[in-house]
């Protein structure tokens, strides 16, 4: 089966929080867990004028991430019971018969998808709402995103229409984890490690 | 500082536990002209201790679980998780220790399978200081995933059981000498012992204080901004800590200096050694409590 993954418009997005929403509904996520986040991340300088004044050139933009199924997924890697596991469809996922609620996945998870439910004890996260895929449904972030700005798909189909970019700050050097996520860049989007600015924002819609 | 505590307590104890098992060993291989009477005589006190500290270490480590009761299932991902090896290794420690400490109090087999026997569990030991290591070596954490956290853990294991049995030896010592028992044998393996005990200490303490800055150089150089982030956290959030750390590594150098110095001072010397040995133990322990601390509170993971 092929490897699915999502694709962000990230020059799209507003900020919005709608696919956030959406997932913490669909799947009753409580207080804390947010399978889908927004970082928003804010760069700026001064742009020097040939007449010696300064103009101020600053920008925002949004990245709306779940979890990117990587393909050297750390998370796998890490989980000292099995209970996280990559599927034949590479949805990566948590047996919660098997999780021992370690955490030690969410500590090692540079893209923060596995998070920790306190009332079962386990880890949960994002598994591309398979229940939605298997009746020929989109998973409800990419759904509800008024701006069209998210997708999901074959990852080798989405790389060929949209190209391979997934390095954006402040997300991950991709190499670290071999996301399966494709991100066509904000305009004065920075890419990752040589960022000049900060985390303005993180939504975790609570 | 205090939310991994659980996790500190595991990881020192542990480090501590195989420590004082080498040191043990050691003083034995280096001892192995000493007749097996006083040897033991010498030794056992401080053997008897080292289980009920990995005991405790052990349970602690479970504490921190969103599922206890399914804490077995953490051995199942041994081919790929250095979590589950440093289980599996944490519990083969204790297991061949506890082996080892039962046929010597029988004194079952002959001495040489004995022998043998506990060079397996320091072996077992050693390793599982280096699973230890390799859980917080993930390649998202940039202040973990360096060399100098197993130089680090190992430092630690090597410095904590060498003082901690230094500490149980000069005690045991004290004590048959006042139930009367003088054994000059004993009190020059003894005096040989803590002299090298000392020593090695001494030696460690110079290699953690090149460490530390090494470290720092290391980490404010690296270019993930995760990394200047743990900088920041161990220069300024808790820096406070930081300084206390190395002011009890210092207090720590200077009193084993003391000891050394009271050591060559003859018998009247020596009236003050078990509580000499033990302020220094206590001095280092603290340093590493706080150095742990300070480890656990540098966590800052790439991305977002």
């Amino acid at each position: 089966m092929a490897q699915l993954g999502f694709y962000f418009d990230q020059s799209r997005c507003t900020g919005c929080a709608a696919c956030s929403i959406a997932c913490k509904d669909k799947h009753d996520l409580p207080v804390g867990v947010s399978w889908r986040r927004i970082v928003q991340y804010t760069t700026g300088t001064w742009r020097e004028n040939p007449d010696s004044t300064v103009t101020p050139a600053i920008s925002t933009y949004y990245s709306s991430i779940s979890c990117n199924h990587c393909d050297d997924a750390i998370c796998v890697e890490v989980c000292p019971s099995t209970a996280m596991r990559k599927g034949d469809d590479g949805i990566v996922y948590v047996n919660p018969d098997v999780c021992i609620g370690c955490r030690y996945c969410e500590m090692a998870c540079p893209y923060s998808a596995p998070q920790f439910n306190a009332e079962l004890g386990v880890m949960t996260k994002c598994d591309l709402c398979r229940d939605r895929l298997a009746v020929g449904e989109k998973p409800a972030c990419v759904a509800s995103c008024p701006s069209r700005a998210l997708d999901f798909g074959d990852i080798e189909e989405l790389r060929a229409t949209y190209g391979a970019e997934a390095g954006i700050e402040p997300l991950p050097d991709p190499r670290i984890t071999q996301p399966n996520l494709v991100i066509k860049p904000h305009p004065d989007a920075q890419p990752s490690g040589q960022g000049t600015g900060h985390i303005e924002k993180m939504t975790k819609v609570s | 500082m205090l939310h991994e505590l659980p996790l500190v307590i595991f990881t020192i104890f542990a480090q501590m536990s195989v420590g004082s098992f080498v040191a043990l060993g050691i003083i034995q291989l280096l001892g192995h002209r000493v007749p097996h009477a006083t040897m033991e005589k010498v030794t056992r006190p401080a053997l008897y201790a080292i289980g009920p500290l990995l005991v405790l270490g052990l349970a602690a480590s479970t504490m921190h679980l969103g599922s206890p009761l399914r804490a077995p299932n953490a051995i199942l991902h041994w081919n790929s998780s250095w979590l589950s090896r440093e289980i599996l290794l944490g519990m083969a420690f204790l297991g061949l220790g506890a082996a080892f400490a039962v046929t010597e109090w029988f004194k079952l087999f002959n001495y040489r399978l004995r022998q043998v026997l506990a060079a397996v569990t320091a072996v077992v030991g050693l390793a599982l200081v280096y699973a230890i290591s390799q859980v917080y070596s993930i390649r998202t954490v940039p202040a973990w995933a360096t060399v100098h956290t197993p130089a680090r853990f190992f430092i630690t294991a090597f410095l904590l059981g060498g003082l901690a049995v230094g500490a149980a030896l000069v005690i045991a010592a004290f004590y048959r000498a006042r139930k009367g028992d003088h054994d000059d044998e004993a009190m020059a393996l003894l005096t040989n012992s803590v002299r090298g005990i000392a020593l090695g200490s001494l030696l460690l303490m110079g290699a953690k204080a090149i460490g530390m800055p090494l470290y720092t150089s290391y980490l404010a150089r690296h270019p993930d901004p995760a990394a200047q982030e743990s900088v920041r956290i161990l220069g300024e959030t808790y820096g406070g800590w930081s300084i206390a750390q190395v002011l009890l590594i210092f207090a720590g150098l200077a009193l084993l200096g003391y000891l050394l110095f009271r050591l060559s001072g003859g018998h009247a010397g020596r009236r003050l050694l078990p509580t000499i040995a033990l302020a220094a133990f206590f001095l280092v322990l603290a340093g590493e409590v706080v150095g742990r601390m300070l480890f656990y509170a540098s966590m800052v993971r790439s991305g977002i």
